[in-house]
């Protein structure tokens, strides 16, 4: 009975012990981690705000002005007029006649390959 | 002392091998003179071991707790939450962007320079080394700054670049502190100027959207977008700014907006300013012309009384009015600038721009119907749910003094005073199939409040009215070829003082485009322009404000994705002329 309750007293404590002792290490790997994982939060806030800066920079890299200047000083592009727009169906084809013969005699063979298969 | 007597064999016993249980080994109480003391010692045992038991898992527990990484509070979601809150916001009030995403304004990190007038030990030395740092600081106000008395602060300079920072500390003078600020920063300078406004430099909203949303700006960090367009805007500035200094006149504005949603695509009121710079309070550039310049707008009005003549049903567009000769109302001639000496039918009296065809319209109708007809398109009132605070209220006479003159010079524009914005709103409802959108410079998925106010065959019969005009009347410079403009020109003398002035005019121009199937309308304003050679020295609205609208048609429309309309046989006779 005496060696049961011992025992029992003895394990008790040695668990305690161990929890403890468990308690104590995790904590210290979640202090780690946590100092990781605010290092590197602060890493993400420093990135973002150097991305948002940067953002700042190129918007301001692509004003208008700056935009129509560094064209015209090296592209030589003017703005597109409205008469440079030109209707599909307006376009002239050379061979327009010639064109319509072969779609016309394609569809033909097409119905004669259709009517051998069947 | 227990009042116990132990037996001498169990005593022996016990030393020879000590119970770890003593307090139930009843033997050890099997000789006693007092049971009743037996039994307060064993209460008392039992309490002490109870005490001992409890003070022993309280410290457990405390130790385990100790632990633990965040003692026994482990609360995930706020660790989440704090995560978040380091990575959202690297800045506390919200960017402007346009309807693409491109930034307006944004707010930079920086830091301000104070001092600690206590702290400071050479006063003299650090005024010198400072103002050699900030040029634009004088020895003696930073001096006078690092002497104050009973004081503990006091800010020597905002917004310090990152160089001026290093060289500050590399001062090492311990009375001298830095503050974290942001830097409000509008990246395209005078190009929005009176749209997205300015703080000052506590960042706080002063005008434009900067003071409307104000609230919304420092309390959400999501970017607010705008419905304005950067390469729009930037087109339609250059080329007023082009007309402006070519017709010498006092201001130019223009404003294009969406006729089917209300929507502003475009809002430039010149001068204008750099909002990057601090204006003086009271400069005429703060001045924005679209929502707070109430003028009479002369002949554009037309088209709104035109319009009224048609939703009335008094009128029918076959209809014709004798514009033979001038008209005489409350002994007021009224005549027409481009005098036909004609009877004139509605369409007529718009292209020709006619003074006595109008009025005959508008009386047909009569006070009452004029006057609701203008109240329902918005012209009594401020342009509500604007998101711009510059507004103002229309100018107009009282119903009491509403008489028959008021009746005839309201429908050729005169006697009532309005802005731009209430003229491009009412005016895309009239082409826009007779629905009256609310305007609006904020993108947002929600649709703004929309009412009806013409009906739609009104509205399909105007167009053609409108279109002729740019065809066969006063508004043919601001045609573009494939672009279907449609308009009406307005030239209106200044009143000042009672008085119309005849040396002074402000011009307007007010387009549709494409007129068949309008999408955008634009009105374009210029104030006091000049006569010049190319324009004969005419100052009216179609040598002026009317090619300025054409321009800006011909540069904005192919950016806002319209397909240019031609037509498809005179487009071929074109390429074969020019093969």
């Amino acid at each position: 009975m005496i060696n049961t309750k011992t025992a029992f007293m003895a394990l008790w404590f040695t668990l305690t012990c161990i929890v403890i002792f468990g308690c104590f290490v995790l904590k210290n790997q979640v202090h780690d981690l946590e100092a990781e994982l605010s290092k590197i939060n602060q890493n993400i806030a420093s990135d973002i705000r150097n991305i948002h800066i940067l953002k700042a920079e190129w918007g301001k890299l692509n004003t208008p002005d700056r935009l129509r200047k560094l064209a015209t000083e090296y592209a030589s592009l003017n703005k597109i007029n409205a008469k440079q727009i030109i209707n599909y169906d307006a376009l002239p084809f050379e061979n327009e006649s010639s064109q319509i013969k072969i779609a016309t005699s394609d569809k033909a063979h097409l119905k004669q390959l259709v009517k051998a298969e069947r | 002392m227990l009042p116990l007597r132990l037996s001498s064999q169990r005593h022996s016993r016990s030393v020879s091998r000590p119970s770890l249980n003593a307090f139930n080994d009843k033997s050890l109480f099997e000789q006693t003179d007092n049971p009743a003391a037996v039994q307060t010692c064993k209460q008392r045992m039992k309490v002490a071991a109870l005490v001992f038991v409890v003070a022993y898992c309280v410290i457990s527990l405390k130790v385990i707790a100790v632990c633990l990484p965040h003692g026994i509070k482990i609360n995930l979601p706020q660790t989440h939450m704090f995560h978040e809150q380091i990575i959202e916001s690297p800045i506390s009030r919200a960017d402007i962007l346009d309807r693409n995403g491109s930034i307006l304004a944004t707010s930079l990190p920086t830091v301000n320079l104070y001092a600690n007038p206590k702290k400071i030990q050479n006063a003299e030395d650090a005024a010198e080394k400072l103002s050699f740092i900030f040029p634009d600081l004088s020895f003696e106000d930073i001096y006078k700054k690092l002497t104050k008395e009973n004081s503990s602060f006091a800010m020597i300079k905002h917004n310090l670049s990152p160089e001026q920072q290093a060289e500050v500390n590399a001062l090492g003078i311990p009375a001298l502190e830095f503050q974290t600020s942001e830097k409000r920063v509008y990246l395209q300078n005078n190009l929005f100027a009176h749209v997205v406004g300015y703080t000052d430099i506590d960042n706080i909203g002063k005008t434009g959207v900067e003071r409307s949303m104000h609230k919304r700006l420092t309390e959400s960090s999501k970017p607010l977008q705008l419905t304005l367009d950067i390469g729009i805007q930037d087109a339609v500035r250059e080329e007023l700014a082009v007309a402006l200094k070519k017709f010498k006149a006092e201001r130019a504005a223009a404003i294009l907006m969406d006729v089917n949603t209300g929507e502003v695509l475009s809002l430039v009121s010149l001068p204008d300013f750099n909002p990057n710079i601090s204006i003086p309070v009271g400069d005429t550039s703060l001045f924005n012309f679209i929502t707070l310049g109430i003028y009479e707008p002369g002949s554009v009005f037309k088209t709104f009384n035109t319009a009224l003549g048609l939703e009335s049903g008094k009128v029918k567009v076959t209809d014709k009015f004798d514009a033979t000769k001038p008209i005489i109302v409350q002994k007021r001639r009224i005549s027409d600038f481009h005098a036909k000496n004609k009877w004139l039918s509605v369409g007529e009296i718009l292209t020709h721009s006619s003074n006595i065809g109008s009025v005959r319209i508008a009386e047909r109708v009569g006070k009452e119907g004029q006057r609701e007809f203008l109240k329902n398109l918005g012209f009594f009132d401020t342009v509500k749910d604007f998101e711009l605070p510059e507004k103002t209220a229309p100018r107009f006479r009282s119903e009491k003094s509403w008489t028959p003159i008021t009746v005839a010079t309201v429908s050729y524009g005169h006697g009532i005073s309005v802005t731009p914005l209430h003229i491009i709103t009412a005016f895309s409802a009239l082409v826009n199939g007779g629905i009256y959108h609310t305007p609006t410079i904020i993108k947002s998925d929600t649709q703004k409040i929309s009412r009806r106010v013409v009906s739609e065959q009104t509205s399909d019969q105007m167009r053609p009215l409108l279109r002729d005009v740019v065809l066969y009347g006063s508004g043919k410079k601001a045609d573009v070829e494939g672009y279907e403009v449609g308009g009406k020109t307005g030239t209106a003398n200044k009143n000042v003082n009672g008085k119309y002035l005849q040396s002074s005019v402000t011009n307007s121009f007010l387009a549709a485009f494409p007129i068949s199937h309008p999408k955008y309308a634009l009105l374009v304003v210029l104030d006091e322009p000049q006569g010049i050679k190319e324009t004969f020295n005419s100052r009216s609205s179609g040598w002026n404000a009317a090619p300025t609208t054409g321009k800006i048609i011909a540069a904005v429309a192919p950016q806002l994705g319209l397909k240019a309309n031609f037509d498809i046989k005179t487009q071929k006779a074109h390429i074969k002329a020019a093969k």
